[in-house]
């Protein structure tokens, strides 16, 4: 992926972080699922995404795990 | 360039799921609310959660858009980051671990240096190409050979909102917020949040805007929309007074807490070039309660108005920039506490006998001064006497100072 002429690559996300970072809202630590990229706090059954290696830790991000998702939909900042 | 507003205000209706349906994003609000509900019930929390005056949505994506505008250095991000991280000088501690709280994140990235011992800089930010800016900069730091071994910086980003700090207790020895808290609606909550994320005796350091920031903008708005509207709706944002920096310190349950201010002011051609900076910096407006639509009649006003009222003699207009800094520590017993009550070792009565009563020419026909075993009430009630007797004498003579308790002293 190029942006602004400088080659940035598909970075994975940087496990080290794990012990710092917790869910936004009840502050447990989170899981680090490689498969579908997401960290997981299974107290609560919250997913938060991760996109392009960046985790993103805001609460109107988070999918809860009870229900399977049953389409992907666009997210409302996603295409800008 | 006011109709991009209307646009953005537009697509915004239009592309998100109207409440109640769309389970992802709704569902996780409710869930969000019901956790913030119950957490702060537990009563570690000190937040306000019924402050909404900002829009954190639209204030991400005008930072997105700003992320593009924003300029390598600009002189007043980079004074105050550089007046911000040379705090950290102050200190004799290492703190390996920092978080970069948004603002003027990559500011703050690039003009670390490795001050403070950092080690790991964690840039956190609610908008996308802001973090993506902060990512840019870190694979673009071409340093060789010993600056790149002085300043081994391990950067990581993650995007989330200051309001719902993503951190575990006790993990974090400094935060850095540089201008990055005045567009947060529940500023005690978030700052009690950054408490429980240091480490015990770990630095909080913060610079946002104060309440004389735009003053001479704010004026000429207001006196424009009189004129021209009837009405006047909020076109500054509220910003924290000076006073209540150090009752947001203390609120949030900081230790030692320092607050100093700074005064910046910036002459520009003109209103339009104020505006355009503001903007490049992600600074507009983002109050809930604001007027969607600027007229252009208004905007002309407020721009001649502003260099009629303040316009310098060649022609500039300056503007204000009042930035409030804090710094606060965790709460740690290897910290100065403040006595018990009942805890004095030394007496009123040593202070007696360092400075003896008879050695001055009032008191020596004091039938009480040649006793020194005296309690403190005989002492009030003395000076109380004095008070009345001596009202007539001169308050000072050569040496001699009046103590607030009306009891006399001689500094030697």
């Amino acid at each position: 992926m190029v942006r602004g002429g400088i080659l940035v690559k598909h970075a994975a996300f940087n496990t080290s972080l794990l012990q710092y970072l917790a869910c936004p809202l009840s502050k447990d630590p989170l899981r680090y699922c490689e498969k579908s990229q997401e960290l997981v706090n299974d107290s609560l059954g919250v997913a938060y995404p991760i996109i392009d290696g960046i985790a993103c830790l805001v609460p109107s991000r988070g999918r809860l795990i009870e229900k399977l998702p049953e389409d992907p939909k666009p997210y409302p900042d996603a295409g800008k | 360039m006011w109709s991009r507003e209307l646009f953005c205000k537009a697509g915004k209706r239009i592309l998100l799921p109207a409440p109640g349906e769309g389970a992802p994003v709704a569902a996780a609000q409710r869930l969000a609310t019901r956790a913030a509900g119950e957490f702060s019930a537990s009563g570690d929390e000190v937040g306000d959660r019924n402050a909404d005056v900002f829009d954190r949505e639209l204030k991400s994506k005008q930072r997105d858009r700003a992320a593009w505008f924003m300029h390598e250095s600009d002189p007043i991000l980079d004074t105050v980051t550089e007046n911000l991280l040379d705090r950290l000088q102050d200190c004799k501690r290492m703190f390996p671990t920092a978080l970069n709280l948004g603002g003027a994140l990559d500011h703050v990235q690039r003009m670390l240096h490795g001050r403070g011992g950092i080690e790991r800089l964690i840039s956190m930010d609610t908008s996308v190409d802001m973090i993506g800016r902060s990512k840019r900069l870190a694979a673009m730091d071409g340093l060789t050979g010993e600056e790149a071994k002085r300043s081994a910086l391990e950067n990581m980003q993650i995007i989330a909102d200051e309001e719902y700090l993503p951190f575990q207790a006790g993990s974090l020895d400094v935060v850095i917020s540089s201008l990055g808290l005045h567009w947060v609606n529940d500023l005690p909550g978030a700052m009690s949040q950054c408490r429980t994320a240091l480490k015990p005796d770990g630095l909080f350091l913060a610079a946002m805007f104060g309440g004389e920031t735009l003053r001479e903008l704010r004026i000429a708005c207001t006196v424009a929309q009189l004129e021209r509207e009837g009405g006047v709706s909020p076109r500054i944002s509220p910003l924290a007074q000076v006073r209540d920096a150090g009752n947001l310190l203390t609120r949030a349950g900081f230790a030692l807490p320092t607050v100093d201010v700074d005064e910046y002011t910036v002459r520009y051609p003109s209103a339009m070039e104020l505006i355009e900076h503001l903007r490049s910096m992600g600074e507009v407006n983002a109050v809930r309660q604001r007027s969607l639509v600027m007229s252009r009649d208004t905007a002309l006003a407020t721009a001649s108005i502003y260099q009629s009222m303040f316009g310098e003699s060649d022609g500039t207009i300056p503007a204000t920039f009042q930035v409030i800094y804090m710094a606060g520590w965790s709460p740690d017993i290897s910290q100065k506490q403040p006595k018990r009550r009942g805890s004095a070792t030394v007496s009123f009565k040593d202070l007696q006998t360092a400075f003896p009563p008879d050695a001055f020419s009032k008191t020596s026909d004091d039938p009480k001064s040649t006793s020194t075993t005296k309690s403190i009430t005989e002492l009030a009630s003395e000076s109380k006497e004095r008070e009345r007797t001596g009202q007539n004498e001169s308050e000072e003579t050569s040496g001699t100072t009046r103590l607030p308790s009306g009891s006399w002293f001689k500094l030697d």
